[in-house]
């Protein structure tokens, strides 16, 4: 891998954020429109049900984390959604660019939204909600990197299905997440779920990483448990993906679909 | 010998684009690709460019495989095609910014300054591609595809989107730099006159197969079976378009 080509891979993505207005707003509308919704609701259930803080920062706190992990999943698809608007694959492709320059270059500009992303959504709960997140920042950190690691995975196999499947499909980069919310149990514990879905759940690093912050909340403090299994499954989950993209991408060039995409 | 395609092999589905082709291209020769419309011209192209990987046969560019030095080879070749194209939204410079990132380009400002002058689209550097004409957008890829210094370059219709003027311009331009600095060029046009100007030789593709080669005149007389003095590309054209319909 050479710097200077994920320089590159970076540079133009960071031109686009600028220059595309729909890039910006993207970074912050879904983060902070979520925040307003829960936080109207923790207040309402805070009043009328008489339930504690508690409760109140795990639908915050929970917000905030799956908004970044939606965030990070879906613009890695739209990153390389953009290029295949521009008609820009072939020229990128017929440079000395590889695939893993490409994507690292996408994954740190992802980074960079996703924490703008974070800040906008963890500043608007502290403003209206009076839910800090920042002091449980060092202990969700370990939860908050399975998260991302997960959202790589996902991103990097919906890429793999709009390169062999193309734009038919690009409604995945939006949708997906929605399709693991309900069993990654982001709003209540994995035992609220029948017993069926449980078992789906547990094999979700996202399951994992949102039992584990519940329960730094509830003040029962680091869970071991669940960040190693939230890490043995993002390592399964990461070589599958890398597999499938890898050979899509032997397949993409084989069938000329790089060409065709253009 | 700059590129060697060695019996190189394409098939989509049911259909062979390319059909075992060999060919080559000399150190500091223009090499004209011509045929009608699905003769195999660019896919051949995307597998000189690694895009497309052959079912059958190699090619060999700067006397390595492509397949395994890719990345080397890449980096000293360029291309354009008018139907490629660059992020819209952003400007003129940034994208030629970003490419002078991926192939290293050193003193990358100063070098972008010279090919917008080259090219007189200077004063559209600060505008989007979205706002450039298909003449102005197709001058943009000539100035990325120059921005490496290139040993071999690949130009699929370079001047398809340009009104006459552009077109002899760009043509010009391309063939000083190419005198300037002995790149070796593999051009496809549906200009026949354009490629009788500037091409040592021709290769012509129907079917995926070659059936001519050699300089314009050889070509010619070789279709056209006869003794001409000029070349006559646009009637080889014609003839060999007015097969494919027949057939």
């Amino acid at each position: 891998m050479r710097a200077h080509r994920i320089k590159a891979v970076i540079r133009r993505h960071l031109y686009e954020a600028r220059r595309n207005f729909d890039r910006i707003s993207e970074i912050f509308y879904w983060p902070v429109i979520d925040i307003i919704i829960w936080g109207f609701l923790t207040i309402y259930l805070a009043r009328e049900e008489n339930l504690g803080l508690t409760f109140v920062s795990f639908l915050l706190g929970a917000t905030i984390l799956w908004g970044t992990f939606f965030v990070f999943q879906r613009d890695l698809a739209l990153g390389f959604l953009d290029e295949l608007w521009a008609r820009n694959l072939l020229n990128l492709f017929s440079t000395p660019l590889k695939i893993s320059e490409y994507l690292t270059g996408l994954i740190a500009v992802n980074f960079i939204k996703m924490i703008f992303g974070f800040l906008a959504a963890s500043l608007f709960s502290l403003l209206f909600y009076s839910f800090n997140i920042f002091p449980y920042i060092i202990q969700f950190l370990p939860f908050f990197f399975n998260l991302i690691f997960f959202a790589f995975s996902i991103g990097l196999i919906i890429t793999a299905l709009i390169v062999r499947y193309t734009t038919k499909i690009q409604m995945l980069a939006w949708s997906f997440s929605g399709l693991l919310q309900p069993v990654s149990c982001v709003f209540y514990p994995l035992r609220t779920l029948p017993k069926f879905l449980q078992a789906i759940a547990w094999y979700l690093p996202t399951t994992h990483a949102f039992e584990g912050m519940r329960q730094i909340i509830s003040g029962g403090g680091f869970s071991s448990q669940n960040f190693w299994w939230g890490i043995y499954l993002n390592i399964i989950y990461l070589i599958l993906a890398v597999l499938f993209f890898g050979y899509i991408f032997k397949i993409a060039k084989d069938k000329g679909l790089l060409v065709k995409l253009d | 010998m700059l590129l060697e395609a060695r019996n190189i092999e394409k098939k989509f589905g049911k259909v062979k684009a390319v059909d075992g082709i060999s060919f080559n291209i000399k150190e500091g020769e223009v090499l004209g690709f011509l045929g009608p419309n699905g003769a195999g011209k660019t896919t051949t192209i995307h597998m000189l460019l690694g895009l497309v990987t052959p079912d059958d046969g190699e090619v060999f560019v700067f006397g390595k495989n492509l397949r395994d030095y890719s990345e080397e080879i890449l980096q000293k070749m360029n291309f354009t095609s008018p139907y490629v194209g660059l992020p819209y939204r952003l400007s003129v410079r940034e994208n030629l910014m970003v490419f002078a990132g991926l192939y290293n380009v050193q003193n990358p400002s100063r070098k972008i300054q010279e090919l917008l002058k080259l090219f007189e689209i200077e004063h559209l550097k600060n505008t989007p591609v979205v706002k450039l004409s298909a003449g102005e957008s197709s001058r943009l890829g000539l100035c990325k595809a120059f921005l490496n210094d290139p040993s071999l370059l690949l130009l699929d219709e370079p001047t398809a989107s340009l009104d006459p003027h552009m077109s002899r311009q760009s043509r010009e331009i391309l063939m000083k730099a190419h005198k300037k600095s002995g790149m070796s060029i593999l051009w496809t046009s549906h200009n026949m006159a354009e490629i009788e100007k500037v091409c040592d030789r021709v290769i012509f593709l129907n079917h995926g197969k070659i059936i001519a080669e050699g300089s314009p005149i050889e070509i010619t007389n070789a279709i056209l079976k006869e003794e001409r003095k000029e070349p006559d590309l646009e009637e080889v054209f014609s003839r060999v378009a007015n097969e494919v319909k027949v057939s």
